[in-house]
């Protein structure tokens, strides 16, 4: 079979999972755009979102939106306990201990889950009908439109959030000042805090999208959080349109590979992406605020 | 009018003091109650890792008492599972011992080390089992292969700093991952490679725990004797120059980019033997060894072990080994109550265990030195 007749399906796929890619990566902005931190536990709170959510339709029977709301609540609750017992204690810390504490909790995050949730693979019903919708030759999934329709509507949300208004912009100064943003009275701890619970309700939200498509278990966290974060170095670091950018450049680029490699070979896509993009443009696709000004 | 700057007071008079008149002012006061301090202080001193290492020149008392327990430890504790665990302990060792050379002294930051022992693992696994090489070709061949490939993988890498060089040295231990799983023809796949031989030399052949053991902490002590005299040299003090501030490093005339390159090689070269070691000893070598975990368990023993300090990663590897044998008990509770140790470990002790506790004693040292004058309200 000729790979370039199902390159258009490939591409709609890629496009999916690129929206759940964007959706990691600005998990990861938004912590980075309050302080220095690379968040690792960033793809468990994805699959936290995923599984809480099929823990409370399927054990506690609530109905799908309550169940996903409540889950939702949930992890931004982890992420605000995550802050105050790993992140706050070692403010002061090296980024090397930061980044090996953010592991710790990752670990400690996904083994809980398969503790508690179980360890089998779960799937999460669609939000509207399992009949693919045919759009020319290309089929795609109900739940894709509403993965990129949700995504859309939580990208102009975040976006009103850190540009428009005040928090926002107190969040980003305590990341690119924070003398100037101690000077103004802005507690940094605060923002990190708030920063923490954003990014853990933006994964949440992400599991709960890609839960129907793609099955999420216990261990799937981490490897999403790693492309999410690939993403977001592709895109460009530390800005919300550069993640966005990023993450569907990757879901593409992961989808259309399989054209051409095995398809076991599709998770080392992304890291040769990151490598290539690390050595020949650092900056990412759209430059980083901040690669010139500090270290990175 | 000038003000009048008040005059100094007197020496060992009230108002000012001289740290030096009082540290002998104490030393020539003996208290009962230091002997029962000072012994278990002593002990303490003996064992515990030392903090300033580098100012000290040649070997001490303190290695020769390491050398001894190391030796006579397996024929007094006389326990096949002790042999294995302290087996593993040295192979962690090895690898965080070059794994401690770049992050400890050259200040830099890999995730990918567990793919070099990987590599040395796969690499001994091929040549013993499929081209029936002689072991200690194989041996060679890992290190120099997982040097190679450090060589390669780390011209472009190493330009990254921070954060980045993280997720870049992480990135390549997914590839491999990825790789060894796929090519199913030559690894195994996810099922690995069994039946590897034991190692031997000139037709003697290490197949018990207690011979494996001494093969094993043998080759480490070579390794950290070398180590030791790399430190001391000048690439040791290039190195700590550049893990100090690069751009002082370049301008001082250090090729900071080619000692790096240098140290990292080496680090893997380390790595590569860990690795054929470990496929020797557990006769298998399957993908599930080498992920991210163990990435996270060899940081980990270096950042316990104190950086810039070679005691401390072997140390760091014996604590965690043990560690992770007991909580191998608790089954599925491990990993869940191994993250939560994790965690604690790095917020109490973000410098070492050895170096908080000596700092800890020290500190400890002076309280006690001084309670009797608190207590008499002269301090």
């Amino acid at each position: 079979m000729n790979p370039l007749t199902y390159i258009p399906q490939l591409f709609s796929s890629g496009i999916t999972i690129g929206a759940i890619y964007a959706l990691v990566a600005l998990g990861f902005v938004t912590i980075s755009r309050a302080s220095q931190i690379i968040n690792f536990a960033q793809g468990e709170f994805v699959m936290l979102g995923g599984v809480i959510t099929f823990f409370l339709l399927k054990v506690v029977n609530l109905p799908y939106p309550l169940a996903a709301l409540v889950a939702i609540m949930i992890v931004i609750l982890i992420g605000f306990m995550m802050h105050l017992s790993v992140i706050y204690p070692l403010r002061k810390a090296s980024i090397l201990i930061l980044l090996m504490a953010t592991l710790g909790a990752s670990i400690f995050l996904s083994s809980t889950s398969g503790l508690i949730f179980g360890t089998l693979p779960k799937a999460l019903p669609s939000f509207s009908g399992e009949q693919p919708l045919q759009i020319g030759e290309i089929s795609v999934l109900p739940q894709s439109v509403w993965v990129l329709v949700s995504t859309f509507i939580l990208l102009i949300f975040l976006y009103l959030l850190s540009h428009r208004t005040l928090l926002g912009k107190a969040m980003e100064a305590s990341s690119t000042d924070p003398l100037g943003a101690d000077l103004l009275g802005i507690s940094r701890s605060l923002m990190v805090f708030l920063a923490f619970g954003v990014s853990a309700g933006v994964g949440a939200f992400a599991g709960i999208l890609i839960t129907p498509i793609f099955f999420t278990s216990y261990s799937s966290g981490t490897l999403l959080g790693l492309k999410g974060f690939v993403a977001a170095v592709l895109g460009g670091w530390g800005k919300n349109s550069g993640a966005i950018l990023g993450g569907f450049v990757l879901g593409m680029v992961e989808s259309l590979s399989l054209a051409f490699i095995p398809s076991g070979y599709k998770d080392a896509v992304a890291f040769i992406i990151l490598l290539l993009i690390l050595y020949f443009r650092p900056k990412g696709i759209l430059g980083s605020p901040f690669i010139d000004s500090r270290r990175w | 009018m000038v003000e009048q700057i008040p005059p100094r007071p007197p020496l060992g008079k009230e108002g000012w003091r001289d740290w030096r008149s009082m540290k002998t002012k104490s030393k020539s006061e003996f208290r009962k109650r230091d002997i029962f301090y000072l012994v278990p202080l002593w002990l303490l001193s003996l064992i515990a890792p030392d903090p300033y290492l580098y100012h000290k020149k040649g070997f001490k008392k303190k290695d020769f008492f390491y050398l001894g327990a190391i030796c006579l430890a397996p024929l007094i504790w006389f326990d096949p599972h002790f042999h294995h665990l302290m087996v593993l302990a040295g192979i962690y060792a090895i690898l965080s011992l070059g794994l401690s050379l770049f992050m400890g002294y050259a200040g830099q930051i890999s995730l990918g080390h567990a793919a070099f022992f990987g590599i040395g693992a796969y690499t001994t696994a091929i040549l013993t089992t499929q081209c029936a090489l002689p072991t200690i070709v194989a041996f060679s061949a890992s290190a120099v292969s997982a040097a190679g490939i450090a060589y390669l993988i780390g011209r472009p890498i190493l330009k990254l700093k921070g954060y980045f060089l993280a997720l870049a040295t992480l990135g390549f231990g997914e590839i491999f991952l990825v790789i060894i799983r796929e090519s199913t023809d030559l690894t195994g796949g996810v099922i690995g490679i069994f039946g590897i031989p034991w190692f031997s030399v000139l037709g003697f052949s290490f197949d018990t725990y207690l011979k494996q053991y001494y093969l094993i902490w043998g080759v480490l002590i070579g390794l950290f004797i070398f180590s030791k005299n790399l430190v001391r040299s000048k690439v040791g003090r290039a190195l700590l120059a550049v893990a100090a501030s690069e751009d002082a490093a370049s301008s001082v005339g250090i090729n900071v980019s080619r000692i790096k390159l240098e140290i990292f090689v080496l680090g893997a070269a380390f790595a590569g033997m860990a690795g054929s070691l470990f496929s020797y000893v557990m006769s298998t070598a399957n993908p599930e060894a080498f992920s991210l975990g163990l990435t996270v368990l060899i940081v980990m023993m270096v950042i316990l072990g104190g950086m810039g300090n070679l005691y401390g990663p072997i140390a760091g590897a014996i604590l965690l080994t043990w560690l992770m044998d007991l909580l191998s008990k608790y089954q599925e509770y491990s990993l869940p109550i191994y993250g939560v140790i994790l965690i604690l470990l790095l917020i109490f002790f973000p410098d070492g265990i050895g170096t908080r506790l000596n700092v800890r004693v020290i500190y400890l040292i002076g309280y006690w030195a001084k309670k009797k004058k608190r207590d008499e309200g002269k301090l």
